[in-house]
């Protein structure tokens, strides 16, 4: 295509913008909508994914020893653990590192602490880590015969929970996406196509003076293109903005909470939805004008 | 023939009918060579207008052969049928102008929109509104122009990018007979510079005045292609 032509189809589309202003905002802010929710879907799902992914990778079997068990002892469960199938990493925690876990997630419970230290009664214990999942049911099991083992802990239920929930979350996040990019399509298509209504006659003298299609849709896929991609700059700064805001107090209030940083995933987000803003605009318009250039 | 077999545009044994079951053409055969002039006449739903619009492949025949250029135009492939636009000027009764452009941006329109280089367009759209006596009103809108200067725009148009077939319907139709003149004196002019002409009218006075070949439509059949031709014969 010239360069005459891109700027008369951009002509064109500014023409038709201006034309149809409320409506091109309206559908503008329509798509931002849609587009904010996908985005918000998006951040839950990732960083799901994300804590999902963290717990699993944490401690997988925990194995508590007596107290009474000599160091001796100890460094023979230690042994044996290291020897079981599947096992990578053996990692002790001493009583005075268990109970400075406790103080960091217990920080404002001054009473609860202050009695839990004056006679320290957690366990020294193994963190085991396991290559698979599928082998920490059997090294949990084998852990529990050892001599001078009180009990074992493994947090299998809770992260299988985690990933269904988290594929829940996904599924429906996806059936909303699609939902929510059909609308956006349908609300393009509509208001490019009271623009195609209001130029029928300048479209009619384009063809008759054989303007070929490719032509003629250009303008008006310009111009859908334009709508969704303004409408998704504003659910990218909103998006921005919120996460950045929502990071920050989480980070405040709960610091347990591992929350993906900002960056890079903001950017990565706002690409994509950007992204998705033209190509929902150009099929939106294309859609509306398929009528109008049969021949 | 020395113009050769086929001429410029050839209909053989066209019909077309109407998804309400309206016949609007039946057995046409029609051939016109390079540099004719001719009217097609005949009663309002003789088929004049299909047959108008068969050329340029707003409609397709449903049976028979469309020739342009020696090409059946119902086979024309769809990224082809702007090129054969190319190459028809077509005119209206209701010219068809756009109100929000002025005379010298309607005319520049069927170039932008063709893709001419910049330079093509502000070079040959003067000289065409020149031509058709519009020079001075190039920065007037449709809503300023009589419904003769709005016709030459519409001419001008249909010219600017050089087609070698003119078709034309009504394009006096709602013009007072004077002004009518002027536009058929237009049309003499651009088919002596070479321009096929096809006019489908009911202006009697000025297909019996001017002498050409004649088509006479009714029912959607050719009932008389006569050269030199009035547009009714007496019958008595």
């Amino acid at each position: 295509m010239r360069s005459t032509s891109l700027a008369f189809g951009v002509r064109q589309s500014l023409r038709g913008l201006r034309q149809n202003a409320l409506m091109s905002l309206a559908s503008a802010l329509t798509v931002a909508l849609s587009l904010l929710v996908a985005g918000l879907f998006g951040l839950i799902i990732i960083n799901l994914g994300h804590l999902a992914t963290l717990a699993e990778r944490q401690v997988e079997v925990t194995v508590f020893l007596n107290d009474s068990l000599p160091d001796q002892g100890v460094r023979a469960v230690e042994a044996q653990l290291k020897a079981m199938p599947g096992v990578t990493q053996v990692d002790f925690v001493s009583k005075d590192e268990a109970l400075n876990r406790l103080k960091a997630v217990f920080a404002n419970d001054k009473d609860l602490l202050a009695e839990v230290e004056q006679q320290n009664p957690l366990y020294r214990s193994f963190e085991v880590h396991t290559d698979q999942p599928e082998h920490i049911q059997p090294t949990a099991e084998a852990a529990g015969k050892l001599n001078g083992v009180v009990k074992v802990n493994y947090k299998q239920d809770l992260i299988d929970r985690l990933f269904r929930v988290t594929r829940a979350i996904r599924v429906a996040g996806l059936v909303i996406m699609v939902v929510l990019a059909l609308a956006m399509v349908m609300i393009i298509s509509n208001t490019i196509r009271i623009t195609v209504f209001a130029r029928r006659h300048e479209i009619g003298i384009m063809k008759l003076v054989g303007a070929t299609d490719g032509f003629i849709r250009w303008p008006f896929v310009c111009e859908g293109m334009v709508l969704g991609l303004a409408g998704a700059a504003f659910a990218a700064v909103a998006l921005w903005a919120g996460y950045s805001w929502a990071w920050g107090a989480v980070q405040r209030g709960l610091p347990f909470i591992p929350l993906l940083p900002g960056q890079p995933l903001l950017t990565g987000l706002t690409v994509l939805i950007g992204g998705s803003g033209v190509v929902v605009g150009a099929v939106g318009s294309a859609l509306s004008l398929r009528r109008f250039l049969r021949v | 023939m020395q113009k050769g077999l086929r001429g410029l545009i050839q209909l053989v044994e066209v019909w077309k009918a109407y998804p309400n079951e309206v016949i609007a053409l039946r057995e046409i055969n029609l051939k016109i060579d390079r540099g004719d002039f001719v009217f097609v006449v005949g009663p309002s739903g003789a088929g004049k207008s299909t047959l108008i619009r068969l050329l340029y492949r707003e409609d397709v025949a449903t049976r028979g052969q469309v020739l342009v250029h020696g090409k059946n135009v119902a086979r024309l492939r769809h990224s082809s049928i702007p090129l054969l636009r190319r190459t028809i000027g077509v005119i209206f009764q209701d010219f068809k102008l756009l109100p929000d452009r002025s005379a010298h941006d309607n005319v520049a329109f069927a170039l932008e929109v063709t893709e001419a280089p910049r330079r093509e367009i502000k070079r040959r759209v003067p000289a065409v509104l020149e031509l058709v006596g519009l020079k001075d009103r190039a920065r007037a809108f449709p809503h300023e122009l009589s419904g003769g200067e709005q016709q030459r725009v519409a001419i001008a148009r249909a010219i600017v990018n050089g087609p070698s077939i003119l078709v034309a319907d009504e394009p006096t139709g709602n013009l007072d007979p004077d002004t009518s003149w002027g536009i058929m004196n237009l049309l003499q002019t651009l088919n002596r510079n070479g321009a096929t002409i096809i006019m489908a009218t009911h202006a009697k006075t000025i297909v019996n005045a001017m002498k050409k070949r004649v088509v006479a439509m009714d029912h959607g059949r050719i009932i008389r292609d006569q050269a030199q031709g009035v547009y009714a014969h007496e019958v008595n």
